[in-house]
């Protein structure tokens, strides 16, 4: 279970690459056993987040903090936290056994046995091999160990740079991208294994990916990041539900995001008619951005429904079927399990939770909310 | 059109310049002067004054790559690092003896090493003793390193280069200090261009001539000297090959040992 403590913060984060910013005043924290999540497109500044905690880049400005200490300074060797990199950069001149024993072979006797007073060569050989070999029973990999690390697929592969990470037992695991160069079905099968072990070794997680499904599916929270600064912060269903800005809902999920106008509470008037929706506290008349998923259109009978449309497009997905409908002079995206051909006319309803109102974003993006 | 017809330029070159020679020298080594077949020459090149110089001719070419190794790894390692990136004109100074001819840089060296060289004019200058430095063995030794010393930087700086940051990262990861680092990733994964570099250094050092002779001041016969006096001075062209072929063989012998010990061929192959 994720622990209400304070793990890392991060205050006020700024980073720049020469004229480039890429992080601008990121403020996060992340608790003690939480899989944390940072999703974003590429070039948002998920990596160089990533690379900041684990010591590989300095911010400009702001403090890192550790487990109540100020990171700043401290290298990555002296840092609790362990990384997979994104194409794993194993030890090519090593088999299996040592890339995954590298990290034990560089600790004291004292530390691989606190108990044992000046153990001898053979125990701590031991000791070595109990701990690998544990750690590629849990990566499923123990067949393996004394393979070359250039024989093994990418998947093989991605579970010995997990296994090498894992063996200092670090108190943070960093993931970069780590199942970036996995086809579909392994990837699908990786993040399960992963938020299976992340659970079963009760330690922090924070994984960047720009890919929202894996994103949803492993995260106790996912942090949106897009250009440099945080959009929104909360978990898989919140963020899905209640995106707070239009660049959020486009990010996770398929959306229709329709430039509305706020009429007063629980009142918008978007594509030329006035709907019902569940927001307040909006000023009169405010220009907003109104979201509305694919899956929320409920395709009716042309006298039923709030707008009448035709059908232009139809794809099958597999589940659902994805339809565009021309409707108000707007293209409607609409997901639905039963099929209506191209050229029909169809009503479109949406129920008034399912509306969601959000303030036009300025460019960089809204700042963060505060955590709930 | 073929392809391979563009090699065919390429190809008949070989055959002039490389295989004829080559053949030439196999088939004198095999004839006495009359043109008749025979051995003898061959026995010779075992004969103890011979062996002497092969002994010499090795041990000076041994120290020269084991020198050009210690000052080349550090050199080449800087130019790797990324704070010295921004400094290639210092690259360019590394890299400027090369395309100078190497008896030119050979003769610079003399008239800096000569008893009454520039460094002796600094020696003396200074109130010392005048240093006797040409037609020493340390002189001859000078000379190799100088010459051989960029054929060793630049395969190490390649093998440097074309490392994968992110395996320096990982190390660092999982706890390597800066030189547990170098120890147990760096230098492993850089052998291959060690292994470049000695090659590239001790074929050559081990046949020098010309800078034994000009910095040894004829003191220090090597190999290289022999065989070029058996077929300029003394018109042995039949024993000339037969050291020549003599001296092929160890070398493909020892290529062959290097060859053994380094494990990545396919890496080291595109550093040079």
């Amino acid at each position: 279970m994720v622990e209400d403590t304070k793990l890392i913060e991060l205050k006020g984060i700024c980073k720049s690459f020469g004229d480039t910013q890429v992080l601008r005043n990121i403020d996060l924290y992340i608790r003690r056993r939480e899989f944390v999540t940072l999703l974003g497109p590429s070039g948002c500044g998920k990596t160089t987040m990533l690379r900041i905690i684990g010591g590989f880049e300095t911010a400009d400005e702001g403090e890192l903090i550790f487990d109540g200490k100020d990171m700043s300074g401290v290298p990555p060797y002296k840092r609790r936290v362990n990384t997979v990199f994104q194409k794993y950069a194993l030890f090519t001149h090593m088999n299996v056994y040592d890339n995954v024993a590298f990290g034990l072979k560089l600790k004291k006797p004292e530390e691989l046995l606190p108990g044992t007073a000046n153990p001898s060569r053979r125990q701590i050989k031991e000791e070595i091999d109990r701990r690998v070999m544990r750690l590629l029973r849990l990566v499923k990999m123990e067949a393996y160990a004394k393979r070359s690390v250039d024989a093994l697929s990418g998947g093989q592969q991605q579970r010995i740079a997990i296994a090498r990470a894992l063996v200092n037992e670090p108190e943070v695991l960093l993931l970069d991208e780590p199942l970036g160069a996995l086809d579909l079905k392994l990837r699908r099968e990786m993040q399960l294994e992963l938020k299976s072990m992340q659970q079963q070794l009760g330690i922090t997680f924070i994984y960047v990916t720009h890919d929202q499904e894996e994103a949803l599916t492993m995260s106790d929270t996912i942090v949106v990041m897009n250009n440099g600064c945080i959009q929104q912060i909360g978990d898989g269903k919140r963020i899905y539900d209640e995106p707070r800005n239009a660049f959020v809902a486009n990010f996770i999920g398929d959306s229709n995001i329709l430039d509305a106008v706020m009429l007063k509470d629980f009142e918008v008037q978007a594509a030329g008619r006035v709907f019902e929706c569940v927001d307040e506290g909006f000023e009169e008349n405010e220009p907003v951005d109104m979201v509305v998923r694919p899956e929320d259109i409920m395709l009716v009978g042309t006298d039923v429904g709030m707008l009448v449309g035709e059908v232009q497009s139809v794809l099958f997905k597999g589940v659902h079927y994805e339809m565009f409908v021309e409707a108000a002079g707007i293209r409607w995206k609409v997901h639905s399990t039963t099929m209506f051909p191209v050229g029909s006319r169809v009503g479109l309803s949406v129920v008034p939770s399912n509306i969601h109102i959000m303030h036009k974003m300025d460019r960089d993006g809204a700042k963060a909310e505060a955590r709930a | 059109m073929k392809r391979s017809f563009f090699s065919g330029p390429y190809a008949l070159w070989m055959i002039m310049f490389t295989i004829f020679p080559i053949v030439f020298v196999a088939l004198y080594a095999f004839q006495d002067n009359t043109g008749a077949f025979t051995i003898d020459n061959i026995a010779r090149c075992f004969e103890g004054t011979y062996m002497k110089v092969l002994w010499r001719s090795v041990k000076l070419a041994l120290e020269c790559t084991a020198l050009c190794v210690l000052l080349g790894y550090p050199c080449a390692y800087f130019l790797a690092s990324k704070d010295f990136s921004k400094y290639k004109t210092l690259f360019v100074l590394i890299l400027l003896p090369m395309w100078m001819n190497f008896l030119l840089r050979t003769y610079a060296s003399m008239s800096l090493l000569e008893r009454n060289g520039i460094i002796n004019a600094i020696v003396t200058g200074l109130g010392f003793e005048r240093w006797n430095m040409i037609g020493t063995e340390g002189a001859v030794l000078y000379g190799m390193v100088y010459n051989y010393l960029p054929f060793m930087v630049l395969p190490i700086h390649t093998s440097l280069k074309k490392m994968d940051q992110r395996v320096i990262e990982a190390a660092q990861d999982l706890g390597a200090n800066p030189a547990r680092v170098f120890l147990k990733v760096t230098l492993p994964l850089s052998m291959s261009g060690v292994i470049s570099g000695i090659t590239m250094v001790f074929m050559p050092s081990v046949t020098t001539f010309a800078i034994s002779k000009l910095l040894g001041s004829g003191n220090f016969m090597l190999m290289g000297d022999v065989i070029e006096n058996q077929y300029m001075v003394a018109n042995d062209w039949s024993f000339g090959s037969s050291l020549s072929l003599f001296m092929t063989v160890l070398i493909l012998i020892s290529i062959g040992l290097l060859n053994r010990l380094d494990a990545n061929k396919s890496e080291r192959s595109d550093n040079w």
